[in-house]
């Protein structure tokens, strides 16, 4: 600890601690202009000046460390008249106008504080950027404080912004291209949030005036989990900002948390219940419609029996709301047919890491970015589809750790990538087979770990000793050399980090492409220790927690099997458990086609737009006697199928909680009223428990009740309270409320005891290969600017920074088909068909297809077939064999 | 150790991704320029009466000050002398030695490289402590304690040494005539430096302006080679060292250390906080020793004779000699060396010989970015604390004396144009201030309380050497002729 003496106040501030950090913390305020704290120090602006006793010059106090003894003057005389002098230097040249239209900005506070006065002495021509949809560049209004430039590279790492010329002639300028939508700027709007300006704006800031309230809340896209201030005006969202002191976005978002919230107040969101008679909708009030719910369900339990009915849980939901959804259909409808979307994405993770480690969740944290030194990145495209952790791992590899990256395409970070290892779709087994061998075969692994920590080595070891680099190459398509690398660079590294998406997961293969991954993370002892481990980036915002609450067929909230949890949830409940095995969502499908489901209730999950192979989908869907949808917008699902409309609210508009991929617990809260008579999904769940007669088991006033009970049921998460989780979530295991949360799993042991056990996965090749009649194989994904099924983002300016699908070919495919840009081309699978635009893309080899499935009028999963993961059933999204006819 | 030609190529460190562009091309003036018909724009040159019409780019100093006011490029040398006890620094090039390893073998040259390698690495930096040698690049910082640094600096791989042969302070041209004619004391110097430090690689920073000191540096540099003195296992004693030359392009903020280490890396040649310091994360992030040409030219008389001799000569704080260089208003312009503690009037009345013609008004010392030194405390010695106490300095030993015929208001504004011009931008006061207060010193009327606040925050609120030598240089111009500046206030 150091003492100092700060305008004359003595305290001890431990070591390391700037000027301006000690002075806040005395309350003491001092001017900054080029500081922000997401940066390296840049001293620049010089604003900060203080004096120090025994110094002959001023010391910048953004970037000055305290020393033991230091007696500090933050505004004396002298410090007052040099800030008020830069002040009125910075003035001369400043639009008045700008001032006058945006006060508050702080360096139009600053303005006003000292008295310096703009003189507007003649306008230069300066670079403007009025066409992006979400960013107004004017920079007229620019002092040169650098904190675009520096934001964007340290933080984003896009390196849009630069400097140029020199001296009083610096200017600000986007690199290589006349405007940020030409360059390449990611739309994250960093620089607007931290220019002290406002000569890079948000446009809505400027055209629908300031917020007036600010509420903390979690985003409801990707399972990053970032938290945001939500800024309104007026009852409508204005402005999105991030939180500085978020642990996991530590003041970042990406386009979609930041500017993606139009679809809140969207023209066409469905406000209002509304129930089919013979064809045609009719608006009905609640009470009508959960009357009309009640009914009819308890009509098909008592004619069909409860099994003949299937919940959908959400991952848009709370964790309040899908614990009620799964608690609505064991309670109130007596069946474990209940399931969410994490069917279609992360079960087979849930599944393989719970098989092997204990625990069906990412072994570690986010703030493990910064401490591994090597990172392995197996079928995720994170800068796009977890855009904050994706710049997190940018900014490491920037810093220099290591980067291997496994994926079919030169996604962004390959371009950062150590070795890339461009895989062919659908052969990851074989490939993660590859790595465990060599690291095996050149001795690379782990004595302590094995030793202590895992079993069954032997058998592995002779089981991998045939999967030579060489056999793998030829079956995935990379250089043997190339995988040797890789295996070296994972194993020979302090501390290695594996992240994995849906390119592992979704595969016939992909629960024992987890349990590979798995492998190598145990070969290698990177578990159970800092920057290391085995982690899931989950797709949506709450698709942990939708699963964890216990929307799955065999599962409790918590994870926990049926069998086990009984007693536990019975006394809690006051009811009993049904006994029948649940059907998860692609088995309801399958009953659905055989004529046995006769009702689905889908919350928030347009199942007919987003499961695949969507003709025999619909087919099915179509048999369902009682479809129920409950959602913000009239969705694909309702309009094709539905027979009850109950319109949902968005997480913006109530209170909650989700689960990010981390396992940490985050608060949602309202920001807005709900829109028209849209309810949350908890109240309407209730309601209908009600009307069925179960009102003592759903009688709750407000989410946090529903998370009483939650920690009664969830020993993990017992000593998880609203209180704790004010400003920062929590990481569960945390079974008290005096445990700290738990960044780290099996740090010592794991839950199915000491050691885990290496397993001998068979590489098994998908049926989908391209032949000469479907000559491609077609991967399919997410783009940066839409999410899922658009359902939000395509109602906002998204739309404009990428309005559709595309089909994405290597360009020299294009070519050889003389295939331009924007041309519609139709593609056939074996299952079916789809119209979408090509588009040449060098991220591909040869032979190989990407596309996006946001757009309802391509809907992609025309074409994505009917094979399954063999553990779980999560479908083959990520390839299928197609041909493509020009139109 | 290993040879040069294994070693690696040395890894960029974070943050280095970007790849630099025109954006960075654009920070400089000088970026193709040729020299050749460029008149000058320097002090030097402004006070002997040329620097007053506007054209673009500017240059700032060509190193011919003798021969002020300087138009396009010349061989000629200055007179040459050497008035301390031992000649040390301008020793060589006052017998006219031809800059060729054989004339510098035959003049003594070379024989502390042999000493230095029978001995360890901590004897040579020993013998710099001792010497009690100071840089001469402006800062005068200690540099045997700067070597040490660098020698207990931990680092991944490698350390390296930089040459600041950027001499941008119009009026010097001391480094400029040591490369040109002297270069293998340089290259001594800077191996000597290596093997204390334990670096392999080195750059001379030379600036743009300087074209044929980089014709003679190549010329030495290939020499030095051939005679095993650079490269693989110099003088058969298993160490390896080499050095490569970097031209600038026009900037005079690139002489500061890190500003030129970012230039040197491709970026944009901002001065940078320190910490970190070169000695710890200089070129490319790896620990850096980077000296002033005079200074590593210095070494090798210091390795060769021992610390003390060299401390034997000087003044107070001040040991050894410095290497001068008088404008053309003197009687006899050119480059003397001399040692610390000399009286200013010795060296403008006895060396200089006085003014070739009129009434002296003042002396600048070290650059413009120092204090001027009015005639009558023309008695204080030459030496870093003594200047310092009336607002000068020692800088790199430029001596630019001016006559009546330069008004103070007008010169302080050509000291502003240039600076304004020169600021690299980053930080506010010497951005806009510089620009402000040549405005200001641009008309009749000066309103004095905004010029004494500009100069204020230019001297205190300044990140880097050149906002806060402005605001000296202003200040002292105020405090030291203040008569004559009373008619200009408002
Ligand atoms: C604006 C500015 C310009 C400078 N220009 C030079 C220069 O041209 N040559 C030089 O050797 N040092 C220059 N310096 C000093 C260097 O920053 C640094 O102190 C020096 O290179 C260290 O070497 P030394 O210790 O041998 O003097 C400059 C400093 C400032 C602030
Ligand atoms: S645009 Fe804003 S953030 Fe960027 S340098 Fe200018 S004032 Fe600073
Ligand atoms: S919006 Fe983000 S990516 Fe675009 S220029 Fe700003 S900081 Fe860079
Ligand atoms: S004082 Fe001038 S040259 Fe130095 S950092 Fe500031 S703007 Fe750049
Ligand atoms: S040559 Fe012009 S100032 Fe030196």
């Amino acid at each position: 600890m150091l003492e100092v003496s700060i305008d004359g106040t003595r305290r001890r501030f431990p070591e390391g601690t700037t000027i301006l950090a000690a002075a806040r913390e005395l309350g003491i305020e001092i001017p900054t202009l080029c500081h922000d704290e997401r940066l390296v120090p840049n001293a620049a602006c010089r604003m900060c000046v203080v004096e120090v006793k025994g110094w002959s010059r001023f010391a910048t106090a953004c970037s000055t460390q305290l020393a033991d003894g230091m007696e500090i003057q933050t505004a004396s005389p002298a410090v007052e008249d040099a800030r008020r002098t830069m002040l009125r230097l910075l003035a001369a040249g400043y639009p008045a106008e700008a001032v006058a239209a945006a006060p508050e900005k702080p360096f139009h506070r600053l303005l006003r504080s000292y008295g310096a006065d703009t003189a507007n002495d003649g306008a230069r021509p300066c670079f403007t950027d009025t066409q992006h949809p979400y960013l107004r560049v004017d920079m007229a209004q620019c002092i040169a404080c650098t904190r675009c430039i520096r934001i964007c590279d340290e933080v984003q790492g896009q390196f849009v912004w630069r400097a140029w010329g020199r001296g009083p002639e610096t200017r600000v300028l986007p690199h290589g291209a006349a405007s940020l939508a030409e360059s390449e700027c990611v739309s994250c709007g960093a620089c607007a949030d931290t220019c002290p300006t406002g000569a890079i704006e948000d446009r809505s800031v400027i055209e629908r005036g300031a917020p007036e309230t600010w509420t903390r809340t979690t985003c409801p896209y990707c399972g990053t989990g970032c938290e945001m201030l939500v800024g309104t005006r007026r009852d409508r969202i204005v402005q999105v900002k991030p939180v500085l002191d978020a642990p996991v976005s530590k003041g970042h978002l990406c386009v979609k948390g930041r500017y993606a919230f139009d679809f809140v107040h969207a023209p066409d969101r469905a406000t209002e219940p509304m129930i089919r008679e013979s064809g045609t909708w009719r608006k009905v009030s609640w009470p009508e419609v959960v009357e009309f719910v009640a009914k009819r369900l308890a009509d098909i339990v008592a004619k069909h029996g409860a099994d003949s009915i299937g919940v959908l849980g959400s991952a848009r939901g709370t964790n309040e709301e899908n614990y009620l959804a799964q608690k609505f259909a064991r309670v109130v409808l007596g069946t474990n047919n209940v399931d969410c979307c994490a069917r279609v994405c992360h079960a087979p993770t849930a599944a393989g890491m719970k098989m092997t480690l204990g625990t069906g969740a990412a072994t570690n944290c986010f703030d493990d970015i910064e401490r591994a030194a090597t990172f392995l990145i197996c079928g995720s495209n994170p800068t796009e589809n977890h855009p904050i952790v994706g710049a997190r791992i940018k900014q490491a590899v920037l810093r220099g750790a290591k980067l291997i990256v496994i994926d079919p395409r030169e996604i962004e970070l390959a371009r950062y990538a150590d070795v890339h290892l461009q895989l062919r779709p659908g052969t990851n087994v074989a490939l993660l087979n590859a790595l465990a061998h060599v690291i095996i075969d050149e001795s690379l692994a782990d004595e302590t770990a094995l030793r202590e920590r895992v079993r069954d080595f032997d058998a592995f070891r002779e089981f991998v000793a045939a999967w030579t680099p060489e056999r793998a190459a030829a079956i995935c398509g990379v250089e043997a050399a190339k995988i040797r690398e890789a295996a070296r660079l994972y194993a020979q590294s302090d501390a290695a980090m594996c992240f994995h998406g849906l390119g592992t997961t979704e595969h016939v293969q992909g629960t024992e492409g987890v349990v590979c991954l798995v492998n190598l993370a145990l070969l290698t002892g990177n578990f159970g220790r800092p920057g290391t481990g085995v982690n899931p980036l989950r797709g949506q915002n709450n698709v942990q927690g939708a699963a964890h609450m216990g929307c799955e067929p065999g599962n409790l909230t918590g994870f926990v099997p049926i069998e086990q949890g009984k007693d536990v949830f019975e006394s809690v409940w006051q009811a009993p458990l049904p006994h029948s095995r649940g059907l998860n969502l692609m088995e309801m499908i399958d009953a659905a086609g055989e004529r046995k489901l006769k009702a689905l209730w889908a919350i928030g999950y347009d199942v007919s737009f987003t499961n695949p192979n969507a003709a025999v989908t619909k087919a099915a869907i179509e048999q369902v006697d009682l479809v129920i949808v409950q959602d913000l917008f009239f969705n694909e699902l309702a309009r094709e199928f539905g027979h009850v409309f109950l319109p949902a609210c968005s997480s913006f508009e109530k209170d909650g909680t989700f689960m990010n991929s981390e396992r940490r617990v985050q608060r949602v809260r309202r920001a807005v009223e709900p829109v028209g008579q849209s309810r949350a999904d908890w109240e309407i769940i209730c309601d209908v428990a009600k009307a069925m007669g179960h009102g003592a088991q759903f009688d709750f006033a407000s989410a946090e009740a529903i998370w009483e009970e939650v920690r009664r049921v969830w020993k993990a998460g017992a000593g998880i309270s609203y209180a704790r989780i004010e400003t920062h979530g929590l990481q569960w295991p945390c079974p008290r409320e005096d445990h700290p949360g738990t960044p780290i799993l099996h740090t010592e042991s794991f839950p199915i005891g000491k050691t885990a056990p290496l397993k001998c996965i068979e590489f098994h090749a998908t049926t989908e290969v391209a032949n000469e009649e479907f000559p491609f194989l077609l991967t399919t994904g997410r783009t940066l600017y839409q999410f899922n099924a658009g359902t939000m983002t395509m109602r906002t300016a998204n739309a404009q920074l990428r309005g559709t699908d595309t089909l994405d070919i290597a360009p020299a495919d294009a070519q050889r088909m003389a295939l331009r840009d924007g041309q519609r081309v139709r593609v056939r699978s074996r299952h079916g068909a789809a119209v979408l635009p090509v588009r040449a893309d060098s991220r591909l080899k040869q032979g190989e297809l990407f596309a996006t499935f946001h757009a309802t009028d391509v809907s992609l999963n025309q074409l994505t077939g009917p094979h399954r993961d063999t553990h779980v059933q999560t479908p083959e999204y990520k390839v299928v064999a197609v041909t493509l006819d020009k139109i | 150790m290993n040879a040069l030609s294994e070693l690696p190529p040395v890894a960029r460190p974070p943050g280095h991704r970007h790849q630099p562009g025109k954006d960075v091309d654009s920070f400089y003036h000088l970026v193709g320029c040729d020299l050749r018909d460029r008149p000058c724009d320097g002090t030097a040159c402004f006070v002997a009466g040329g620097g007053r019409d506007a054209h673009q780019p500017r240059v700032y100093c060509l190193g011919r000050c003798f021969a002020a006011p300087a138009r396009g490029l010349d061989r000629a040398r200055p007179r040459i002398e050497v008035h301390s006890r031992e000649p040390i620094v301008l020793g060589r090039l006052a017998k006219g030695g031809d800059g060729s390893l054989a004339s510098y073998r035959s003049a003594g040259g070379g024989a502390a490289l042999e000493k230095a390698l029978a001995h360890e690495p901590g004897e040579v930096i020993g013998a710099v402590e001792a010497s009690g040698l100071r840089g001469r690049g402006g800062a005068a910082f200690p540099a045997g304690r700067k070597w040490a640094a660098v020698a207990a600096s931990a680092t991944p791989d490698e350390k390296f040494i930089v040459a600041n042969a950027d001499e941008g302070d119009p009026g010097a041209y001391v480094d400029r005539f040591i490369m040109e004619g002297d270069p293998h004391a340089l290259i001594e110097g800077m191996t000597l430096a290596a093997y204390a430090v334990g670096a392999r690689r080195g750059w001379i920073y030379l600036r743009h302006e300087y074209p044929f000191a980089k014709e003679a540096l190549d010329r030495a540099l290939a020499e030095a080679r051939a005679a095993g003195l650079l490269g693989d296992d110099i003088l058969g004693r298993g160490f390896h060292f080499d050095i490569e030359v970097f031209v600038g392009h026009g900037s005079y903020v690139c002489g500061e250390e890190t500003a030129l280490l970012r230039s040197l890396a491709g970026l944009r040649p901002e001065p940078t906080i320190r910490p970190p310091y070169a000695t710890e994360r200089g070129h490319l992030g790896r620990p850096t020793l980077i000296n002033n040409v005079e200074t590593l030219a210095t070494v090798p008389w210091i390795v060769e004779h021992g610390g003390g001799a060299y401390r034997a000569l000087g003044f107070a704080q001040s040991r050894g000699t410095k290497a001068l260089s008088l404008n053309s208003l003197f009687a006899r312009p050119g480059l003397y060396e001399v040692e610390f503690g000399m009286p200013v009037r010795q060296i403008v009345e006895e060396l200089g010989g006085g003014l070739r013609r009129g009434q002296l008004k003042g002396v600048i010392i070290g650059g413009p970015l120092a204090g001027i030194i009015p005639p009558h405390l023309l008695d204080t010695p030459l030496a870093f604390e003594e200047l310092r106490a009336i607002g000068a300095a020692v800088g790199h030993g430029g001596v630019i004396a001016f006559d009546e015929t330069t008004s103070i208001a007008a010169l302080v504004h050509h000291v502003l144009v240039f600076g304004s011009y020169e600021s690299c931008g980053k930080c506010t006061p010497c951005r806009l201030g510089s620009r402000r207060l040549e405005e200001i010193f641009a008309r009749p009327d000066m309103p004095s309380d905004e010029v004494r606040e500009l100069i204020a925050a230019l001297r205190c609120a300044s990140l880097c050497g050149h906002g806060t030598g402005l605001g000296e240089f202003a200040d002292s111009a105020l405090r030291y002729y203040g008569k004559e500046l009373e008619p200009c206030w408002k």
